[in-house]
């Protein structure tokens, strides 16, 4: 608990940066995005790793240590890449996730994650995510870079998508989440923005879709996307570590945010092992909207009500998790 | 109106107006819209560029100053080009030009809505405010 907000991050990623994974200068230009965002973005007075010490192979070890003993993370979300467009497995694969949610899996949770483009062996692959190794939800990378181009596809095509949502559906699956915006590496921002979520969740009102990194820098469509249909949520993953660096440019994201969708619909995440969580949490908790800022557009402040909510409480009820009895049975005191 | 400085010749507005900020591609929002430019200086047909990012982890900043620096260098009396970005003035959404706010931000500031489920009953469902 941070204060007395119970933390479920909602992205932790066991990245292999070793160079022999990475396909050539794609894989590399990934990579090397990712350290980028890492030595921007992390704060004065905070370690900066050098890019050797951040390029390499991240255990469930280091994962564990970095969310749980160094910060004040309750509960985490054991997130895979499927990025075997650029990366030999993946960059984060799902077996590593799996086995990091199953070192303490009170409190971590395992998301699944396929390649929709490979038909029939991605759903097997759903098939043995959610039976033989527990997860509770999907998350999925519209933009792939495969044989040296673009290939993308959209969450809204019903030849690709559909199958895959129905048979997380059969399966018992109701949460979804899609990377958006931040094109990393070659990859085309076109297909980052977001258009296509309105015929996902349109057609597939039961599952409730998670449109990760918002403000990044898709904002006002995505807002009025959120608005229109019940079933989509916002995660601030990577969004959040601008708090520091770019405090009013994060103040009009969580503003706009705020007041169009509300604070039930926004969810933390940490994005480690490019940041160390503790840090973006402490900074999120003091954090409040410039006076200015609500004067001037009109945005409603962030209250410690809505902090708790996404800070923990948001992704507890999409997982179906009792909230206040999660809070009691796993909820740490603030020890940083 | 864009914020270009008053550091930017016409010329190098017009030799910018197809240079595309790399997110904006497709709604065809260029890097004089953008507000990117704050200043174009030539001596002796070496031009100098000056240009802020809207954000300092942009992974296209490489993609941007190749364009500006090609586009640039073709003008008349350029022989050669350089293109710096400038870290002592940060970006803001006053620098957007008009034609280009109303492509990024089609959501009115919520101090013009005032009662938001008002204004959502009258512009749902279907279509965008």
């Amino acid at each position: 608990m941070i204060g007395d907000a119970f933390v479920f991050d909602g992205v932790a990623h066991p990245f292999n940066f070793t160079p022999k994974n990475a396909y050539g200068t794609p894989g590399e230009m990934f990579a090397n995005h990712l350290y980028a965002f890492h030595a921007t973005l992390t704060p004065e007075g905070q370690p900066v790793m050098s890019a050797e010490e951040f390029l390499r192979e991240w255990t469930p070890a280091d994962l564990q240590q970095m969310v749980f003993d160094e910060s004040d993370t309750d509960m985490l979300v054991a997130m895979p890449l499927p990025l075997t467009d650029l990366f030999r497995d993946g960059l984060s694969p799902w077996e590593t996730c799996a086995e990091l949610a199953s070192r303490d899996a009170d409190r971590t949770i395992f998301w699944g994650s396929v390649n929709p483009l490979e038909g029939r062996k991605a759903i097997d692959l759903m098939e043995r995510q959610v039976g033989e190794f527990g997860a509770k939800a999907f998350k999925f990378y519209n933009v792939r870079y495969d044989y040296g181009s673009p290939f993308p596809w959209r969450m809204d095509d019903p030849q690709i998508a559909f199958p895959i949502f129905e048979k997380a559906q059969e399966l018992g699956i109701n949460l979804i989440g899609v990377h958006k915006g931040v094109p990393l590496g070659p990859q085309p921002v076109e297909a980052t923005q977001t258009w296509d979520m309105d015929g996902a969740a349109a057609n597939f009102p039961d599952i409730n879709f998670v449109i990760f990194h918002v403000g990044l820098p898709f904002i006002d469509e995505t807002c009025w996307q959120l608005i229109r249909f019940p079933n989509l949520y916002a995660s601030i993953a990577a969004t959040v570590n601008f708090v520091v660096r770019a405090p009013r440019l994060f103040a009009e994201i969580i503003g706009k945010l705020l007041f169009w969708c509300g604070e039930d619909k926004i969810i933390y995440g940490s994005e480690a092992p490019i940041w160390r969580p503790q840090w973006a949490l402490q900074a999120f908790k003091d954090f409040s909207i410039p006076q200015d800022l609500c004067d001037g557009y009109g945005y409603p402040q962030l209250t410690d009500v809505a902090k708790r909510k996404i800070l923990g409480e948001n992704l507890l009820r999409l997982h179906g998790m009792d909230v206040e009895g999660t809070k009691a049975r796993l909820g740490r005191p603030q020890s940083h | 109106m864009a914020t270009r400085g008053t550091d930017v010749p016409d010329w190098a507005v017009q030799a910018l107006a197809e240079v595309y900020d790399p997110c904006c591609r497709e709604k065809g929002i260029s890097v004089v819209d953008m507000g990117l430019l704050r200043s174009v200086a030539v001596h002796d047909g070496h031009a100098r560029v000056e240009l802020l990012l809207t954000s300092g982890w942009c992974p296209f900043a490489a993609r941007v100053l190749t364009d500006v620096t090609d586009a640039i260098g073709a003008q008349p009396g350029v022989h050669s080009c350089e293109v710096e970005i400038v870290w002592d003035e940060a970006w803001t959404t006053e620098r957007l030009a008009d034609s280009a706010r109303r492509k990024l931000r089609f959501l009115p500031d919520p101090v013009v809505v005032g009662d938001r489920d008002a204004y959502l009953a009258a512009h749902t469902p279907g279509g965008q405010p």
